[in-house]
């Protein structure tokens, strides 16, 4: 990764780490490496001696991790920053390395048998730390000098470390405050993660309540008779829990995991902890380790596939007698949305939610401080390390913590200390404009925040938006720079979004400095809404498609030629019509985690909104681009006729939607606060761009992609209807007709752009595209 | 009438484009070593040569700007040598034997380096900027058609099939295996330094290729078509050079005359059916030096792809014995611009070792010609 796609760092950034050691290439050591690598920092990868080449373990792990998916690296190039080694020829090296990660197998003996060794070489002063998910700290750290419990951590990285948010950081008794601080500072900023200071109990703050919480599910689901579906679907979507539910995630993390987990937790945990009324061995467990049934790496879980005169089918278990059979579609009836509803439902489904989070949220609420000093900590743990959209004080508070209180004795369940103490308040409370949670004390405190994170939801709360409708909103974001935030589903285009953009844009011309494009929900945006478009083509609104793709492109030239500067602020989908909006912007200052591209193909059509010429502008702007008219047009040719999305920003950086300028922040919770920091370091003395001229490749450039896209169709690589759309999106990049010794005007380009759009979706395969893709999420590739 | 004779004869090893040891390599860089290495083994007095004829099939980028005259400079040819780019694509090195051939025989010069080179890593097959006419497009698309479906349609019209591809591929691929582990390739080839050290030896090979490992490949061209990865001639970085001189001078001077060229010829095709090319080329060659394919104990026929190449054994009629005996392009590689160079040195190389009177070295060339030379052990 080059030193341009290192993440921006605030004036308050931590101190540099020059080079870190990882010790144990397995699956979770070596992507911890991966990721620290993306982020631009150099890794030193041990394992142990093994084979001829001592060092194969830790490079057999890097090859592998180039060909898994999801990805561990966000650029291939990073795996260039991991230097493999063994923990006896290249024990020295670790005294240049200003941290150590210890993610060897799970055994004090010989993670302890380690340490001793790397006392021998590492600098006094460098922090070690271990990965370690269920050994506590004073376990591992007993007998050890003084020297080193001073130097000694836990950093709980969460599985798949690159896209899991969430990292534990546990300090014990000796720990030096100042490495807590330190690394603290670099996995927020550099690493991207969310930091939780969790205490040295059992399983820490996420594992600790979400093995409780499958342990308690499955049971239950044995004891009450539901179905893997039933369970899923219920302990699912209205507790804002990813579909995955509880056996699609057990099947994930492994079905051989659970005993494993069960003992350690049996062994660690104190006597009279709820877990234990739950810890027992499930039969049906065992039965399934047995037989070969780990999950999703074995032969299947709770859930697999198979295959059926090349048909896939999915079968679930039965939990009763251990037999596979074809799953059934289980749907909740449409009245129960959230955990409320279930929470109450007098059926056997509400029974059973009842008696499942009821258990879960009242063993989280009784664990606070006895593993976190606070409910933030917890929710945050739940909400990063196991991808709830709310924690169980979050929950607690959506049931009405007194009629949770309530729901639990009815259960016997014993209501935990800190329910009964909140009484008929709520855990969190709004309180001068800022969000308060409640502690342990009986008092209210703020949310805490790390120090330059800026919420587009703490500032939603201090008040109204400067301007706004169901569409999206203006807001301000003090120092004179504003924030466009759309808010229709997936954050897509339509007409009413176009609008408020419209008037956003005049409106900050004649009251910011600058103005920022960003959104706090999963997505910057999922494109134009092709819905409309097809319900508009099906009536052949031709005209009233016409205008909006007018409409669009006039909005976001008024943004691009605005006499303030504009920085895109993208995370997650930046799609279509989404990807030409950041496209419009000055400067982009991208989450880590973008996947971004003109995907406009995919369904029958080319980008209408000026993403053509914008990505010609970029290419062109490279000094590495080959002279000539073609290379420029030809890699935007084959970017925009693949429908390629980045898989990171860094590979947006590679594919040119980034410029070299842009920046890419890792830490989702600090995009709009750098985002912001970059407008405002533009706004003094900015000028708009001028208007660009295009030098096209004319017809004889046409003819070269049109012999491209010819070969590739006899190569079987393109359809009928592929060579369409590419066909138009040819005529527009190449400038329909111009010489190679004219010059075409952005206007030109634009309305080259709109015709070729306009022709293709008076098409019926791209209408059959487009409903295709509105049908299945998945292109139609006819 | 002049007697030309071919004196020497180099390649820097041939690397397989885009991975191969060669990447980083410039071609004007690389041809220049090449050069260098000539001069030095065959001992000619560089200011005796007349010209530097450069073959190359795409110049341009790193091979523009006349890469004829920058090489003759970069190999510190004395500034009174001249230098000359020629492309005819493939033949683009055999072409610049024949200009010499001809210069020679009418007295404009006494020594000559034919020489070829193509980075198809650094600068890619079609060009940076191809802009084909569009109108010529229209009317007659195969002008421009891709090699590989040239490839597919000789295999279709000649009714050769695929397993008859593969096994011509192989017996490719065993030639190349049986020359390199006899050392029978080690003298003609030039050590390259690149940065990250000395390059000494063929990259593209697959010596351990199977019969079925290239019945396993799906086609490379037509989704529906015989001719794989495995049956073409791979993307290959390399520089090749010949010494052509009058057979007086080699005597003066003391050079090795290796062989004499006898006739040459050139002839086009179907743009579509490119791989026939040597057919035509071969037999006007054969006919101008008086000759019969009989005649003929050595071949160094092109391998641009199995199809073409079969094609054109079977319709001249040529011995397998005398056939590509070290080895062809589908194992070694085929540098555009430097195969000309290598088939002809090559060619030369093996009628003094196999003790064979006449030589025959042919290609085909895109956009549907053929050349063809004949040599003659002196």
């Amino acid at each position: 990764m080059d030193q341009s796609a290192k993440p921006a760092t605030a004036p308050d950034s931590p101190p540099a780490l020059s080079r870190i050691c990882v010790i144990g290439a397995g699956v979770m050591g070596s992507a911890i490496a991966a990721h620290i690598a993306s982020a631009g920092v150099p890794v030193l990868l041990l394992d142990r001696p093994e084979g001829d080449d001592r060092s194969s373990l830790a490079k057999n792990a890097v090859a592998r991790m180039l060909k898994t998916e999801p990805a561990p690296f966000m650029d291939p190039a990073a795996a260039k920053l991991i230097q493999p080694g063994n923990t006896e020829d290249d024990l020295g090296a670790i005294a240049g390395c200003d941290w150590i990660i210890e993610a060897i197998i799970e055994r004090p003996d010989l993670k302890q048998a380690l340490y001793r060794k790397l006392d021998t070489v590492r600098r006094p002063g460098t922090p070690v730390s271990s990965n370690t998910s269920t050994i506590p700290l004073a376990a591992l750290t007993a007998g050890m000098p003084e020297s080193f419990k001073r130097d000694f951590l836990i950093t709980h990285f969460f599985n798949p470390p690159r896209y899991m948010r969430l990292l534990e950081i546990v300090g014990g008794p000796e720990t030096d405050s100042a490495h807590i601080a330190k690394l603290t500072g670099f996995c927020d900023r550099v690493l991207g993660k969310t930091v939780v200071k969790a205490k040295d109990t059992p399983g820490f703050i996420a594992n600790r309540i979400g093995t409780f919480w499958m342990l308690v599910a499955v049971r239950a689901a044995i004891e009450n008779g539901l179905t893997v579906e039933q369970v899923d679907a219920v302990i699912g979507r209205p507790f804002g829990i990813p579909k995955t539910g509880v056996f699609g995630l057990i099947d994930l993390v492994g079905v051989d995991l659970m005993p494993h987990i069960n003992a350690s937790m049996k062994a660690t945990l104190p006597p009279g902890d709820r877990y234990r009324a739950f810890a027992d061995d499930i039969p049906l467990i065992g039965k399934m380790i047995e037989t070969g049934h780990t999950g999703r790496k074995g032969k299947g879980g709770f859930y697999r596939l198979t295959r059926k005169d090349s048909e896939k089918i999915k079968e679930s278990i039965s939990l009763t007698t251990g037999e596979y059979a074809p799953s059934e579609r289980f749907r909740l009836p449409s009245h129960i949305r959230h955990a409320s509803d279930l929470m109450t439902a007098p059926d056997q489904h509400g029974i059973y939610a009842r008696r499942v989070m009821g258990e879960t949220l009242a063993y989280a609420a009784s664990l606070v401080p006895e593993i976190s000093d606070d409910i933030t900590g917890v929710d945050k743990a739940m909400e990063l390390g196991f991808n709830w959209k709310k924690g169980p004080f979050a929950l607690i508070d959506e049931i009405g913590p007194a009629r949770f209180a309530a729901l639990l004795q009815a259960e016997n369940i014993p209501v935990p200390p800190l329910v009964e103490k909140v009484g008929s308040g709520k855990f969190y409370e709004d309180r001068d404009n800022i969000r308060n949670a409640f502690s342990p004390d009986g008092t209210y405190k703020p949310v805490p925040r790390a120090d330059g994170i800026l919420l587009l939801e703490d500032i939603r709360r201090r008040g109204r938006p400067v301007l706004g409708d169901k569409s999206g909103a203006l807001w301000d974001l003090g120092d004179g720079v504003a924030c466009f935030e759309i808010t229709t589903k997936m954050n897509t285009f339509d007409d009413g979004v176009l609008a408020l953009l419209e008037k956003s844009v005049s409106h900050v011309k004649e009251n910011f400095k600058a103005l920022v494009l960003y959104s706090d929900a999963d997505n910057f945006s999922a494109g134009a809404n092709i819905g409309l478009a097809l319900f508009a083509a099906n009536m052949a609104a031709w005209e009233e498609i016409r205008k909006l793709t007018a409409k669009g492109q006039t909005v976001l030239k008024a943004l691009k030629y605005a006499p303030f500067p504009v920085v895109a602020a993208p995370a997650g989908l930046a799609l279509g019509g989404g990807c030409e909006f950041m496209l419009h912007a000055d400067a982009i200052q991208a989450h880590a985690e973008l996947y971004a591209g003109l995907v406009e193909c995919g369904v029958g059509l080319i980008p209408g909104w000026g993403g053509c010429g914008e990505m010609l502008l970029r290419l062109r702007a490279d000094p590495r681009t080959p002279h000539g008219p073609i290379p420029a047009t030809r890699e935007v040719f084959e970017m925009i006729a693949t429908a390629r999305v980045s898989k990171s920003a860094a590979e947006a950086r590679r594919m040119h939607l980034l410029r070299k300028d842009d920046g890419i922040t890792m830490n989702r919770d600090r995009v709009l606060a750098d985002a912001k920091a970059r407008a405002l370091s533009m706004a003094e003395g900015y000028v708009a761009p001028e208007q660009p001229e295009f030098r096209v490749a004319g017809e004889s450039g046409r003819t070269a992609f049109t012999m491209a896209v010819d070969g590739m169709a006899r190569q079987g690589l393109v359809t009928s209807h592929d060579r369409t759309v590419s066909g138009e999106l040819a005529i527009v990049l190449t400038g329909n007709g111009h010489d190679v010794t004219e010059i075409v005007t952005e206007q030109q380009m634009l309305d080259l752009e709109a015709a070729s759009f306009m022709r293709l979706i008076r098409t019926t395969p791209t209408l059959d595209r487009i409903g295709h893709m509105l049908e299945t999420g998945k292109p139609l590739r006819n | 009438m002049n007697s030309v004779v071919i004196a020497g004869y180099v390649r820097s090893p041939f690397q397989p484009a885009r991975r191969g040891e060669l990447v980083r390599t410039r071609p004007d860089d690389l041809a220049a070593l090449v050069v260098r290495a000539l001069v030095e083994r065959t001992g000619v007095p560089p200011a005796d040569i007349e010209d530097l004829i450069l073959g190359c099939a795409f110049p341009e980028g790193e091979q523009g700007i006349n890469i004829g005259r920058i090489v003759s400079i970069l190999a510190e040819l004395p500034l009174s040598v001249a230098g000359m780019t020629v492309n005819r694509f493939c033949g683009s090195s055999m072409q610049s034997v024949h200009i010499a051939a001809g210069a020679i025989s009418m007295g404009a010069g006494d020594a000559f380096i034919c020489a070829g080179v193509e980075s198809m890593t650094r600068v890619p097959m079609g060009g940076f900027n191809p802009m084909p006419n569009p109108a010529l497009y229209k009317k007659r698309p195969g002008v421009y058609m891709d090699m590989g479906i040239t490839a597919e349609n000789v295999a279709k019209k000649y009714e050769i099939s695929r397993e008859q591809q593969e096994q011509f591929a192989l017996r490719s691929q065993t030639r190349t295996r049986e020359a390199i582990s006899a050392g029978r390739l080690a003298d003609e080839i030039v050590a390259i330094q690149t940065p990250s050290g000395a390059v000494t030896r063929d990259g593209c090979p697959r010596p351990d290729t199977t019969a079925e490992a290239l019945a396993g490949l799906k086609p490379a061209f037509d989704v529906s078509g015989s001719v794989t990865a495995g049956t073409s001639s791979p993307l290959t970085d390399g520089a090749a050079a010949v010494l052509v001189c009058s057979e007086q001078y080699a005597d003066r001077n003391g050079l090795e005359k290796m062989a004499r060229i006898r006739s040459f010829a050139v002839s086009g095709c179907e743009p579509e059916i490119m791989g026939i090319g040597p057919v035509q080329a071969t037999r006007k060659a054969l006919s101008r030096a008086g000759l019969s394919i009989d005649d003929i104990g050595v071949v160094e026929l092109n391998e641009a792809f199995a199809s073409q190449s079969l094609a054109c054994i079977r319709e001249l009629g040529l011995r397998d014995e005398t056939i590509n005996i070290d080895g062809g392009a589908i194992a070694l590689g085929h540098p555009l611009g430097a195969t000309g160079a290598r088939i002809t040195g090559k060619a030369a190389q093996l009628l003094k070792r196999e003790n064979a009177r006449y030589a025959l070295a042919t290609q085909c060339i895109g956009g549907g010609q053929g050349i063809a030379t004949i040599l003659e052990r002196i």
